[in-house]
């Protein structure tokens, strides 16, 4: 039985009167792709800033890696390899494609301040070191002529890419992806999800997908979870839940906008 | 003769000491993003802090009074007052940057420095009130004692070698990893955190460097000239500062020098040296901060970057065979990457 990098048990989260998530509860298995997915308002971007640590829940732990994360906050849950990316792109704009990614890396020597004074030669050496690596893996993602070109000038697309490129230079263990597709041309949609399965075969990274285009979730992903309003409604792989018909009404057959209206 | 020298030697303290507010809050502002409206209040403070450190205790009868009056060695007396003014960056850390950011956190600052100035002015306890310091000690004055000009060109020097010293420092900064994690925090503060860098850390510190750097610039100025009073750290002192960077070009110490030159040698101080106008005297300093104001609207319009743009980071690299080097991005009819396709 394969090990289980990240449980969320009974989350319970709620803004005011609204409850985003009412006792939520799953698992995620340690090297697999999962797609997390749901109507609009069924809590899944909530869900994702509960388990990077953007937002603590009233009630529920999220443990990753076996280790209790829940009162932490969300720079040291990174530390330990739990990775996100945003909805919208949000790269450094001022700063070239190459900067982007050098600045992830954790533990360098020139980020004290003692280090950055005192130790130049050694984060310079680190630094080139860094730069090779960040330009091999800028140039998987077909980015590696852009890398010196101010990443607030990139197209909408070539931004998605800097995102993904980003946090693979971040190492992570496990990688939380908001919506990586919105707003991206199907041939790109392709290349994304190709990259996708690439570093989870080859990296061992793990991943766990917001995702409305259910193409790519059937293409890439092993196992599904489905959310509705603030709950866990079902897991299994894409074609079981086809035939699940709580599903159907809650999702993939257009029922939504009755549960929304209730 | 010699009154053109002392002239000139004053003008490059002047230079020099606001080149440092400058490179303070150009770690601040340039590099971190944290919009500190109340520069001039840390200058007020290393000032203040060496005067009640170098100066012997307050004698009463002379109905001036100030704190301290410690009567240390000149050099300590300067460490002091530059801690003091870190002291007073990173209490306003604490209180403003675990939670807020951009205009909130300006807000502070400027409240921040409103509050110290009215407490300073009013309190003749703390520092003498509004008539402020006076015969505070100088340095070198021991060797200084032929001619007036003497001390102030070593003074040149003094206030020289510290503005290279600090200006080095900045640059080694700038681009160190730390100066790196700073300016991304800049262009967005929760990816940096989401990526496991605790960044109130990181702007904590570009708020208590910057502190102590325009302290720094404040000692040297109350050594320069041994005395100050809160007319000569009123609020709109900050924004000559801030103009200065404007000017010359945020994130770029070289921007920083040309900025401190333009607005705060030749603009705010050689128009103090224009005779005043008997029927009019306030029309100078009125005139004074009209062209400093259309000087910021002027670059902002036509320049928003400064004279010295930030400069684009190049690196060191071995050159990759690009994979995707031919037909990219050009190459399918709906190329994935063409601007015109992914922008829909």
């Amino acid at each position: 039985m394969p090990k289980s990098i990240l449980e969320v048990k009974g989350v319970k989260l709620a803004f005011g009167g609204v409850h985003a998530i009412d006792d939520c509860s799953f698992h995620i298995e340690e090297g697999t792709i999962t797609a997390l997915i749901g109507p609009n308002g069924a809590g899944k971007s909530t869900m994702v800033n509960v388990i990077s640590g953007t937002y603590r829940p009233d009630e529920g732990h999220v443990i990753f890696d076996g280790k209790d994360v829940t009162r932490l906050p969300n720079y040291v849950r990174a530390q330990h390899g739990l990775l996100r990316t945003f909805q919208i792109s949000r790269e450094f704009a001022n700063m070239t494609v190459l900067e982007n990614l050098l600045v992830v890396r954790q533990g360098q020597t020139g980020e004290s301040l003692f280090g950055a004074l005192f130790r130049a030669k050694r984060w310079h050496a680190q630094t080139r070191e860094l730069v090779a690596e960040a330009n091999e893996i800028l140039n998987t993602f077909g980015l590696y002529r852009l890398r010196n070109e101010y990443a607030g000038n990139l197209s909408g697309g070539q931004k998605r890419l800097v995102e993904l490129s980003r946090a693979v230079m971040a190492k992570p263990r496990l990688l939380l992806l908001d919506e990586p597709m919105a707003g991206v041309t199907p041939a790109l949609i392709e290349r994304l999800g190709n990259h996708i399965v690439e570093l989870n075969t080859e990296l061992g990274i793990t991943f766990v997908l917001v995702e409305h285009n259910l193409e790519v979730v059937e293409k890439i992903c092993s196992r599904v979870v489905v959310m509705a309003l603030g709950k866990q409604l079902a897991d299994g792989t894409l074609a079981e839940l086809r035939s699940n018909q709580e599903v159907i009404d809650a999702y993939l057959g257009g029922g939504a906008h009755e549960r929304v209206g209730s | 003769m010699s009154l053109i020298l002392g002239y000139v030697a004053t003008l490059l303290v002047t230079f020099f000491t606001y080149n440092i507010f400058v490179i303070g809050l150009n770690i601040q502002f340039g590099y971190a993003g944290i919009l500190n409206f109340t520069v001039i209040t840390f200058m007020a403070f290393g000032a203040y802090f060496y005067a009640v450190f170098v100066m012997p205790h307050a004698d009463n009868s002379s109905q001036i009074f100030y704190i301290l009056g410690l009567h240390w060695p000149w050099p300590l007396a300067m460490l002091a007052g530059i801690v003091a003014s870190g002291a007073l960056g990173y209490l306003i850390g604490l209180i403003a940057l675990k939670r807020l950011r951009s205009d909130y956190l300006a807000i502070v600052t400027l409240a921040t420095g409103t509050l110290v100035y009215g407490l300073f002015g009013n309190n003749n306890k703390l520092f003498d009130g509004w008539s402020g310091l006076f015969n505070v000690n100088q340095p070198f004055q021991s060797v200084a004692t032929n001619h007036p000009n003497q001390f102030s060109w070593i003074f040149v020097v003094f206030s020289g070698l510290i503005m290279v010293v600090v200006w080095l420092f900045a640059n080694r900064l700038y681009a160190s990893p730390l100066g790196r994690s700073m300016r991304a925090i800049r262009e967005d503060q929760d990816v940096v955190d989401s990526f496991g860098k605790n960044s109130f850390k990181f702007r904590m510190m570009a708020m208590v460097i910057g502190s102590l750097i325009v302290g720094i610039g404040g000692v040297l100025t109350i050594q320069y000239i041994g005395a100050l009073s809160p007319a000569g750290w009123t609020t709109g002192e900050t924004f000559v500062v801030w103009a200065a960077l404007l000017v010359g070009g945020r994130a770029n110490n070289l921007g920083a020098i040309l900025g401190s030159l333009l607005v705060a040698v030749v603009f705010n101080e050689a128009t103090r040296y224009i005779p005043q106008v008997p029927s009019h005297p306030n029309l100078i300093p009125n005139l004074r901060n009209m062209i400093i104001g259309s000087l910021v609207i002027l670059s902002i319009w036509f320049r928003p970057q400064g004279v010295f743009p930030e400069r684009k980071a190049s690196f060191l690299e071995v050159p990759l065979v690009d994979k995707y080097a031919q037909g990219f991005p050009g190459d399918e009819p709906d190329s994935a990457l063409s601007p015109a396709a992914s922008e829909a």
